[in-house]
């Protein structure tokens, strides 16, 4: 019987006997997603441990204060492991459930911020030793920018952790990847940000989240150029 | 053994660093993916170009493959990305799709053998919308399921289904109206 079998082109051999070290093979998206809940939970508690819980605490009951980050974080999760299934190329959901998800993450957030403010509506001006005032401004730039390095460190993370994945539409898994930390860190800084106004909560911390997002989705994008720019090469 | 369980388990070798075990793969698989790049790419001169291409990410990212999922799904989808990403192909693939003229070179799967003609039923498939041909070609001519269609395209079974059974459909039609006028 003649074997027809196509046979493996010289140059590709070549190319791949020169690098058969052995490899690991990767989890399954959402052992992916709980392995990378550790340090998203570390990376959120960071400004819990710098700056204390709200002192409004008392106000919002424990289910508004910890029952609510800790279901957003969950939400952070769940949107790391969408993007872990759209990082594989048999595993892809739905498109419309992709998005769907990420909009009903994106509500829930929104929702949660505003139960906050109208059960305690306290406003952004922070005084301090008692006469000095901080204005609203220097408060909103403080929790934008904190949330957003943080939610940076983050992104670097999923991006090392999924650097090798395989997504058809990177930007969008990227841009999925920098949702779950912007909403998993913005569940830390609900909880030690002092001030509930709508216009500092979804100015503030909702900006950080979109910078995030627009950090995951460059990030991918960059991840796609290298991956096939070295394979021109 | 099945093929799906063989094929796993030469994946299972070749993370491990087994050459053999990679060159077995592309023999088992090669031939098939070709034919799926020539469809996506309507045409075969950058196919070949497409193959190596799958092939040499596949390496790269061999880290990326679970031995959860079935091996033939998941190359396929590879090349379907590897496609996308190419600009080269996708400008192809766009002129071809909208001039209808020039027909790439679709295979004629087993189904649609008995309806018409072989030149008849490539250009039936080539009257479809990409999304129904691709749909109706992943499963009727490389024998996918239709979830495992859906993880590729990153749609649900439902419309995945759907996809192939109006290209069906419409294949059906089309043929059907190439043999009226030939009447």
């Amino acid at each position: 019987m003649i074997d027809r079998s196509p046979k493996t082109p010289e140059a590709l051999i070549r190319v791949i006997a020169q690098d058969l070290r052995p490899v690991k093979p990767s989890p399954r998206p959402l052992r992916l997603a709980l392995q990378t809940a550790p340090f998203a939970l570390l990376v959120s508690s960071l400004v819990l441990l710098a700056v204390g819980i709200r002192g409004d605490s008392g106000i919002l009951g424990p289910l508004l204060t910890w029952g609510a980050s800790a279901a957003q974080f969950a939400l952070a999760i769940a949107l790391v492991w969408i993007a872990a299934h759209e990082s594989t190329p048999a595993g892809r959901l739905p498109k419309g459930t992709v998005y769907a998800a990420a909009v009903a993450v994106m509500l829930v957030v929104v929702g949660i911020t505003v139960s906050t403010f109208s059960i305690s509506p306290v406003g952004s001006t922070l005084r301090v030793a008692g006469a000095l005032r901080v204005p609203p401004w220097i408060m909103d730039l403080a929790c934008g920018v904190g949330s957003t390095i943080e939610g940076g460190i983050l992104v670097l993370l999923f991006s090392w952790m999924f650097r090798n994945s395989l997504a058809t539409r990177p930007i969008v898994a990227g841009a999925l990847y920098g949702a779950g930390a912007g909403v998993a860190v913005n569940a830390g800084w609900r909880i030690a940000c002092p001030f509930s106004t709508l216009r500092h909560t979804l100015g503030a911390h909702g900006t950080a989240i979109v910078a995030t997002v627009l950090l995951g989705a460059l990030i991918g994008r960059f991840l796609r150029a290298r991956r096939f720019h070295s394979a021109d090469r | 053994m099945s093929e799906g369980e063989q094929l796993r388990a030469l994946m299972i070798r070749y993370q491990g660093g087994s050459l053999e075990a990679f060159q077995e793969i592309y023999a088992q698989l090669a031939a098939a993916v070709r034919r799926y790049l020539s469809h996506l790419a309507g045409g075969s001169e950058i196919a070949d170009d497409l193959l190596q291409e799958t092939f040499l990410q596949m390496h790269r990212s061999r880290a990326a493959y679970n031995p959860a999922y079935a091996v033939r799904p998941w190359v396929f989808g590879l090349a379907r990305n590897v496609f996308l990403m190419n600009r080269r192909a996708a400008r192809r693939w766009a002129e071809v799709h909208e001039s209808r003229e020039e027909l790439p070179e679709f295979p004629v799967f087993p189904e649609a053998d008995g309806l018409g003609s072989r030149d008849e039923i490539r250009r039936g498939i080539a009257c479809l919308s990409t999304d129904q041909a691709e749909a109706l070609l992943l499963h009727h001519e490389w024998g996918f399921s239709f979830d495992e269609i859906a993880g590729m395209l990153g749609i649900s079974a439902a419309a995945a289904r759907a996809r192939a059974s109006r290209g069906m459909a419409d294949l059906r039609a089309a043929l059907n109206s190439f043999q009226r006028a030939r009447a």
